[in-house]
């Protein structure tokens, strides 16, 4: 019956959608020798995709060895800055660590210019590049995938991999996931600011291809659950907001405000200051990976890789995606090449998905920071700490000609003006070293 | 009857940013398929058989265009750098032309921001054109074009060889589907470079700078309704429009 099947397929597999976890996929499968359409919805490669964190990237060297020379890689992040914003002060702790350029830990990419090398480099290995194309449905026999549907027209394969994406129509239409709760999914309004790279390397003391990496909580977001994000390209800036969609629908505010209000302000204006604007967009992101992954991810004939799969985490210190992307699609393409020996693409398949997910750092991490979302729930972060951090600083700095009172009481003191009390601080501490 | 249809030549001049200093960023624009190079190509179908049909492209652009709309074969001039000079342009396009041989046709899209490439085709080639035509078919060993005079439509009956080049009056209807995609990947495209046909390509035209044109400021009134129609309203009094 298979056999019979197989006869008047147009190829062994079908990816969907061109992004990071879509064209690795497609890349190892094919290079495994497999026949592989890989296709896309945009005109142009990543012409549909925004990232707004940087990539940890040292998973990329196991598919492509010369990744960090050959790939257009903007600056290596070896400078990382976490704060507290509030409207005229900040709290910031910055940390910056050559040892993270070698071996390089993570870098910023431009997607228009990763995806088209990356969708090169599927080429390369054989894979049949379709772009411009939207796939409406999935095709079924049974309870079995055989292949896509985009208007009128059909493509049949032995099986389809879906990387479409953060809103995966494809796992809503396979009846894999409802419809995702808002609190699960935020929004990200981002900015790409050109300046010269000597600029660059000045404001931000970064030398040669190095480069910083900024997260921000608390006033950048004007309180709604979420965080400012910066990082420096080679010739520019991203910079820009993330917010939980469902805290953004409850207080009732634009996030297009937002972002240009985080970009006016007066910590972050400096940063960007004389720079041009070369590109403005939003997309949907995932707030809580964990939760989303925590469905299946397969079905007989489908797997599901990347954010289609939600496997996006943010640790409040650095937020994960693309790298995940890539653990998930060589996850997904050993299960592939072993389900092709034994021609068995059921449950069989499904399981060595899991399995290979589970065993690779994908799976561990997922586990690991299962909590963090509902730990970067508390609206403690985005409002009160920031504040409460500025004023311990302020009072310890400030001199006013009269006496000065130690550390611990001037500590004291602000918290008994903040709404935070030392032991929701302390209990909010322990939860965060348990959950990040 | 041999012909080539020329296609995705030149970039489009939508995806350059011009900058607030006034100079242009083309912001890695490849070639692109003009908004005329569907309905040359609908022309040139209706000169010559499949068999007879050839694609010709130039620059970075993805060749399989042509080849997903029924085009059996392609060339393409894969280093030809786009350039401001439409003479420069075409003389490339003329090399690959002759390169190719034996052509009767030449079909090219009439292109408003390139306008000089498909005339001065024809001179380097030394035929005759019939531009901004929105029709063309074989009959008898010759070919009828069909162009806007007016409100009339004047129908040419033409000596091969000749460049024609097409004026879309609509946009493509049926953007080709995956089957047709798949099937132009299997299709052969000829890959040359400028050495390969004997075109040097210099760009005839060197830019000393650009500017901003001389533009009328916008002014937003912004905030309450009221008192923003009221400044509207005094300021188009300041201008003398009320």
């Amino acid at each position: 019956m298979i056999e019979k099947e197989t006869d008047d397929v147009d190829a062994d597999v079908i990816v969907v959608g061109g992004g990071v976890a879509g064209a690795l996929c497609a890349c190892q499968i094919a290079r495994s020798g497999r026949q592989v359409i890989l296709i896309e919805r945009g005109g142009q490669p990543g012409s549909k995709n925004l990232s707004g964190g940087v990539f940890y990237c040292r998973v990329m060297e196991r598919i492509f060895p010369d990744f960090l020379e050959a790939a257009p890689i903007e600056r290596h992040i070896t400078r990382n800055v976490l704060c507290f914003l509030n409207p005229s002060s900040h709290f910031c702790i910055d940390s910056w660590d050559r040892r993270l350029a070698d071996p390089v830990n993570a870098v910023t990419v431009l997607r228009a210019r990763l995806d088209a090398w990356l969708l090169e480099k599927c080429e390369e290995a054989g894979v049949m590049v379709m772009p411009g194309v939207r796939v409406d449905a999935l095709l079924t026999a049974g309870d079995r995938v055989t292949g896509v549907r985009a208007g009128t027209d059909e493509l049949r394969a032995r099986m389809v991999v879906a990387a479409d994406g953060v809103n995966s129509f494809i796992a809503r239409s396979a009846g894999i996931r409802a419809r995702e709760p808002a609190k699960n999914l935020a929004v990200g309004v981002k900015s790409v600011i050109g300046l010269p790279a000597a600029v660059i390397e000045d404001r931000f003391r970064v030398s040669g291809n190095e480069g910083v990496a900024y997260a921000m909580v608390g006033d950048c977001t004007q309180g709604v659950a979420g965080g400012g994000f910066l990082y420096t390209n080679r010739e520019s800036i991203s910079v820009g907001v993330v917010m939980r969609l469902d805290d953004l629908d409850a207080k009732g505010v634009s996030s297009s405000r937002i972002h240009d209000h985080f970009l006016a302000h007066p910590a972050v204006a400096p940063l960007i200051k004389g720079g041009e604007l070369r590109e403005y967009g939003a997309h949907l992101t995932i707030e809580n990976g964990p939760a989303m992954a925590s469905h299946d991810i397969a079905r007989p004939g489908l797997l599901i890789v990347g954010d289609a799969a939600g496997f996006t985490l943010n640790t409040g210190l650095a937020v994960r995606g693309m790298d995940l992307a890539a653990g998930s699609a060589l996850a997904a393409a050993r299960a592939i090449d072993r389900a092709f020996e034994r021609t068995d693409f059921g449950q069989r398949m499904a399981d060595d998905y899991r399995a290979e997910l589970d065993a690779s750092f994908v799976g561990a991490d997922m586990k690991t920071y299962a909590r963090a979302p509902e730990f970067l729930e508390n609206p403690r972060m985005y409002e009160d700490y920031g504040p409460l951090l500025a004023d311990i600083f302020l009072d310890i700095l400030r001199l006013d000609t009269t006496p000065k009172s130690r550390a611990a009481a001037i500590a004291a003191a602000a918290f008994r003006r903040s709404p935070v009390t030392l032991f929701q601080a302390a209990t909010d501490m322990l939860k965060g070293g348990r959950a990040l | 009857m041999k012909t080539v249809i020329v296609y995705k030549w030149a970039r489009n001049p939508e995806d350059a940013a011009v900058r607030a200093d006034g100079t242009v960023d083309w912001r890695n624009a490849r070639m692109t398929a003009g908004e005329d190079d569907f309905a040359a190509l609908e022309a040139a179908r209706a000169i010559a058989p499949e068999g007879e049909l050839i694609g010709l492209t130039i620059g970075d652009g993805d060749a399989s265009w042509a080849l997903a709309r029924g085009v059996l074969q392609a060339v393409a001039v894969t280093d030809a750098a786009p350039l401001a000079d439409n003479a420069a342009t075409a003389a490339i396009i003329a090399a690959a032309i002759r390169r190719i041989g034996g052509v009767d046709a030449v079909v090219i899209g009439d292109s408003e921001e390139y306008s000089g490439v498909p005339v001065a085709l024809a001179g380097l080639l030394g035929w005759p054109a019939v531009a901004h035509a929105t029709s063309a078919e074989a009959a008898g060993g010759r070919i009828r074009v069909v162009r806007k005079q007016g409100r009339n439509d004047q129908t040419i009956s033409l000596a091969t060889p000749a460049v024609i080049s097409i004026a879309a009056a609509s946009p493509e209807k049926k953007v080709p589907g995956m089957k047709e995609l798949l099937a132009a990947r299997k299709r052969p495209i000829t890959r040359q470079t400028l050495a390969d046909i004997d075109a040097a390509g210099p760009d005839g035209v060197t830019t000393k700078g650009t500017r901003l044109p001389d533009g009328a400021a916008a002014r937003l009134f912004d905030g309450d309704p009221a008192n923003a129609a009221r400044q509207l309203v005094a300021a188009l009094r300041d201008e003398g429009v009320l």
